[in-house]
């Protein structure tokens, strides 16, 4: 059999792009409401997805004190919206993202525990060690540890959790939640290649999901572990119209959408200083950043420096940096050119399906399961049914 | 007169056991279902909260929080989503548990201080000026009480009941003045704006109570007996 199509949709506030919750197809006062889950869980299992993932902060918006105004928050705290999806849905795998740096282990077992009991086996965790500094203040820290320490720990935590889960007392219906872990870092790589049953990752480019899929397998098999036991699922962020020159516009249409001032508060979160309070028509004030920002000095240095030197205006820059895909593999194009490009991808070894990351919701996610989906059955990469009712049979790993 | 039931077996993390107890609660008309009790938690109530919320129409769905299973940040917005995904019908009941004294009333006002930095009309969500929200009505909280340390504000929006209905316990009640239900035993004393009397199915409803509390032990059969008495006083 030709080899088969994962699909998970990764979904967060109102889409992937900072403006996309301004365009038409997208419900952005939905996100509040149990109708549209329901309707987003009902599309995903019509499109046989194996799972929903949600990802997750422990800060607000609002670096320097100011929160934004022209950014959709993140709307609800992942666990129990996938719990209240997974009330309204059969099959469909509920991925939920949760730090072990701001949680203990004992709650955080038997939160994923029963939300596997009353799922009937469709819990994921996605492990992430949150990497915003001002989390920490979140939860009375004095100071946020650094990556190697929060990967030490997380390795710490998920060792106790699995501990709880093989001896509960009530089991899961999986045993385990589908551990799942999305670290691009040498040490993000280490931990997923010894803990995790799928891994999403950006890959722009086929040769660079080719690469990637190809390192974690080798790491994956040096850690004793089955590389064909672990899913490889880069994210894919895709406009789809009748032509490639529609996609094309459509996707500027969208883009448009984010006027200078949406730009620039969405350029203050990634650097972690309010720049609303420079004039955006001026040089970017670099000086003035690197004393504000809290997150590490060296990184912002180097984001700045090549747009600082070439003497682009702080609007300039931050217009550019909205457009700027982070890694990503982002498809304009037709239906049949994505079911083609995703059908190549598998072929060739980039990925064992893929992370949907639509651009604004529902509309571009309602477009691909009505028009991409029935492509991929057609050549028989996509199921027509589901082959049980957990998700490690969704993903095809051992129960 | 309100009806207020506390559910805390195990076999809830069963979705077909769950769901048909769930149907049975509506249909006899409870008013409150508190999932877990203070010294019973065969599984994670905020997720059990959650799951329930798309399954009622009219009860409100509360859950028992205790005191030291999360930080107040994490349980505000598990609270706060909640709340959302059943139209304001979400409830929370903090317990000391095995914490220290005064920490159940520190998780709460911590939890209230973060719900509290998004003014109830935050939200413009405005396609066409491209304003989402309104920035000079989110304040971070900045709160530092005795267990509990958060800055916030919070990622994620004020409830829509404001704070989610409050429940306290008066087998092991928090030093609060202003909880909206309490549940008060022979002998316990639990202030609130509503006072409910632990009996037993079937026994007279004390004098001065706002309405009943019923232990469920045979959650089916208690059920059904609670359907049968409430037909009867209609």
């Amino acid at each position: 059999m030709s080899r088969q199509i994962h699909l998970w949709a990764f979904l967060q506030g109102i889409g992937h792009y900072p403006s996309g919750w301004r365009h038409a197809g997208a419900d952005p006062a939905g996100v509040f409401t149990m109708d549209y889950y329901r309707r987003i869980g009902q599309l995903c299992e019509r499109g046989r997805f194996d799972a929903i993932v949600y990802g997750d902060q422990l800060q607000s918006r609002g670096a320097g004190g100011r929160t934004p105004e022209r950014l959709a928050m993140p709307t609800l705290d992942p666990v129990p919206l996938l719990a209240a999806i997974g009330s309204v849905t059969e099959h469909i795998g509920l991925v939920a993202t949760v730090s072990t740096t701001y949680n203990d282990v004992p709650a955080l077992a038997e939160r994923f525990a029963t939300l596997d009991r009353i799922t009937g086996g469709r819990a994921g965790w996605n492990i992430v060690t949150t990497a915003h500094p001002a989390s920490a203040a979140n939860f009375g820290a004095a100071s946020f540890p650094e990556k190697a320490e929060r990967y030490a720990r997380a390795a710490e935590f998920v060792e106790q959790a699995c501990e709880l889960w093989d001896s509960a007392a009530l089991p899961l219906p999986q045993g385990r939640p589908v551990l799942v872990q999305a670290g691009q870092s040498g040490d993000g790589r280490t931990f997923a290649a010894r803990t995790a049953e799928a891994i999403f990752c950006p890959a722009a480019t086929i040769e660079a999901g080719i690469a990637f899929r190809g390192d974690m397998r080798a790491r994956i098999a040096a850690e004793g572990r089955d590389p064909d036991g672990v899913r490889i699922m880069p994210g894919l962020s895709f406009i789809l119209a009748g032509s490639e020159a529609e996609a094309v516009a459509k996707d500027e249409a969208l883009l448009a959408l984010a006027d200078e001032a949406l730009c620039i508060e969405y350029l203050s979160e990634s650097l972690a200083c309010d720049l609303t309070v420079f004039d955006p028509a001026a040089p970017i004030p670099v000086e003035a950043i690197l004393a504000a920002t809290i997150l590490p000095r060296e990184d912002v240095a180097r984001s700045l420096e090549k747009p600082a030197q070439e003497g682009l205006s702080l609007g300039e820059f931050a217009s550019r940096y909205v457009r700027t895909p982070r890694g990503h593999n982002v498809f304009r194009g037709t239906p049949r050119q994505l079911a083609d490009q995703m059908i190549a991808w598998i072929d060739a070894g980039a990925c064992d399906g893929f992370t949907l990351q639509p651009a604004y919701m529902p509309g571009e996610l309602e477009l691909f399961v009505d028009e991409v989906v029935p492509l991929l059955q057609a050549a028989g990469r996509l199921r027509r049914d589901y082959p049980g009712r957990t998700l490690r049979a969704s993903l095809g790993l051992a129960e | 007169m309100i009806v207020a039931v506390t559910i805390a077996d195990p076999r809830l993390n069963d979705p077909a056991w769950a769901s048909a107890r769930l149907t049975q609660a509506e249909a006899a008309g409870v008013d409150i279902l508190i999932l877990g009790g203070p010294d019973s938690l065969p599984f994670d109530p905020l997720v059990l909260a959650a799951w329930a919320a798309p399954r009622c129409r009219r009860m409100h769905i509360v859950a028992t929080v205790p005191a030291s299973a999360a930080h107040p940040f994490h349980v505000a917005r598990a609270l706060s989503a909640i709340d959302f995904l059943c139209e304001g019908r979400s409830g929370w009941c903090p317990v000391p548990a095995s914490a220290p004294a005064g920490m159940a009333e520190d998780m709460v006002a911590a939890a209230r201080s973060l719900w509290d930095g998004w003014e109830p009309d935050t939200l413009i969500i405005d396609k066409a000026s491209g304003r989402y929200l309104d920035s000079s009505k989110v304040k971070p909280s900045n709160y530092a009480g005795p267990f509990f340390m958060v800055t916030g504000p919070v990622n994620a929006m004020r409830p829509p009941q404001g704070h989610p209905l409050l429940v306290i316990d008066g087998a092991c009640p928090l030093a609060l003045e202003d909880a909206d239900v309490a549940l008060a035993g022979p002998g316990e004393t639990a202030q609130a704006k509503q006072v409910l009397a632990k009996v037993a199915v079937g026994d007279p409803v004390p004098d001065g109570a706002d309405g009943v509390h019923y232990a469920l032990c045979d959650p089916e059969h208690d059920l059904a007996a609670i359907a049968i008495l409430k037909g009867g006083a209609a």
